[in-house]
């Protein structure tokens, strides 16, 4: 086997590309998926049985299915309902927000979970209701605490977002295969893929220990 | 000022309140002491509502606490101290005592940071204002926890076991601030076991076994003159 350092070095542009569409559509869902996630772990707390219901059916099915079925659902299935073809970015994000949104969920359940009962009782206590209690005393200290498993979820989306890959989307992943429709090279252009995932995710894991490390310093702040 | 009626609760199959009537006074310290389980930490605990009563009927201040305006309405008049002060540990001194003001009473900052200082100069603690919880000693915190309840200006202070998380040199100046406030005129109610206080700031005492208001008096007619003999089987135990 002859290893040609020089496709990788041509290919890398190129790849560059994709992966800077991969932090993109990335970044989005994560976005996303933190809004949804902390409004449905909310949820799933609630006292009122339809909403807590409603918020454990979609954590229960996002966490059940696969990502990339769903996928395919928002992009193959959905079209037919609204009778109208979906953008594969736009199917991109919304596929990977919502099953992101579902993981989050749970992190924000368990970190609001973890905080003393006897915060909500002293919020309450002074006058404040449900909502203020948890907007200003119980949020901002399950937040904290939550950063890691967030960082890991982002990792996780970052890595899992090559699955968008089979809807034509033109991410890292998909780079790399119409790269190799091309060239043939399938070993040298298969490991730049994945050093440059490797570069990725091992960044956003030092940044997310920087601020885990920082919040301890300051654990109460 | 608080009228207790017939309140009952059930914790699952566990009868915690078998029956309560009870009634405090404007301006009136009522001491509530009684063995660990007895229920009077849940009877306080059901005036502002943090414990929903199983039956019966509970008014404050003329507030019927029966549906959620009526509750948020109460416990901004309402103060409480809890045994493991509560306080915000993300939130500065400061900060902890002027969230509430300003965010049910709507206060402009400048005014409740004049107020959650004055505040602290009564509980000693006028240069603590920047300090977080955790940077504060038991007694101190437990100081703040009262600033806290004391900036919604409320007409009523429930405090539940106060000093029962404290080392016992910190016991005092928690109490001495607990005194001052007695001394104001503040319509108090206080779960202790600490029956020298009871003796002294009290009004009227009563003492609460399994559920039930067993006794009630004024300090010298339940420490010298009880007349049940569960009262008088507990006092002769811890006096």
């Amino acid at each position: 086997m002859n290893f040609d350092f020089d496709l990788i070095v041509r290919s890398f542009p190129l790849l560059l590309v994709g992966a800077g569409v991969t932090v993109q559509i990335t970044a989005f869902s994560v976005s996303l998926g933190l809004l949804i996630g902390m409004f449905v772990g909310i949820a799933r707390l609630s006292n009122t049985w339809i909403i807590k219901a409603l918020a454990a059916v979609y954590v229960d099915f996002i966490r059940g299915t696969p990502l990339l079925v769903q996928i395919f659902l928002i992009y193959f299935a959905l079209p037919i309902i609204v009778g109208q073809r979906i953008d594969p970015f736009i199917a991109a994000i919304t596929a990977c927000s919502i099953n992101s949104g579902a993981y989050v969920a749970e992190i924000f359940r368990g970190g609001i979970q973890s905080i003393d009962k006897g915060q909500m009782e002293a919020g309450r206590s002074l006058g404040m209701t449900w909502g203020q209690t948890m907007r200003h005393i119980i949020l901002p200290q399950a937040f904290k605490r939550i950063i890691p498993p967030l960082g890991n979820e982002f990792i996780a989306m970052m890595k899992d977002s090559s699955l968008v890959s089979v809807i034509g989307f033109e991410e890292l992943t998909r780079r790399g295969q119409l790269i190799i429709a091309r060239t043939y090279g399938s070993f040298e252009i298969w490991l730049s893929v994945a050093f440059i995932y490797l570069i990725m995710t091992f960044t956003i894991s030092r940044l997310v220990d920087y601020l885990e490390r920082r919040y301890k310093i300051d654990d109460k702040h | 000022m608080i009228n207790i009626k017939n309140v009952h609760k059930h914790f699952g199959k566990l009868h915690v309140l078998k029956g309560i009537n009870a009634h405090i006074a404007e301006k009136e310290v009522v001491v509530i002491i009684g063995p660990s389980g007895s229920g009077k930490s849940t009877l306080l605990r059901c005036i502002n509502y943090l414990e929903e009563p199983t039956e019966g009927e509970i008014i404050v201040d003329g507030i019927p606490l029966t549906n959620e305006a009526n509750i948020n309405k109460v416990r901004e008049e309402v103060g409480m101290v809890f045994q493991r002060f509560n306080l915000f540990p993300h939130k500065s001194v400061l900060e902890n005592i002027i969230l509430a003001p300003m965010t049910v009473r709507k206060t402009p900052k400048s005014e409740a940071v004049k107020i959650a200082q004055d505040l602290l100069v009564k509980v000693g603690l006028a240069d603590k204002e920047h300090a977080y919880p955790e940077q504060l000693s038991g007694g101190q915190q437990q100081r703040v926890a009262i600033a806290r309840a004391l900036a919604m200006k409320p007409k009523i202070m429930l405090f539940d076991e106060p000093t029962s998380a404290l080392d016992p040199e910190m016991v005092k100046e928690v109490l001495d601030v607990m005194k001052s406030l007695a001394h104001e005129g503040m319509t108090m109610a206080i779960v202790t076991h600490e029956m020298g206080f009871a003796r002294e700031v009290g009004d009227r005492v009563l003492f609460m076994d399994e559920g039930r208001l067993v006794e009630e008096g004024t300090p010298e007619e339940i420490f010298s003159h009880a007349k049940e003999e569960r009262t008088k089987s507990f006092l002769s135990k811890i006096l």
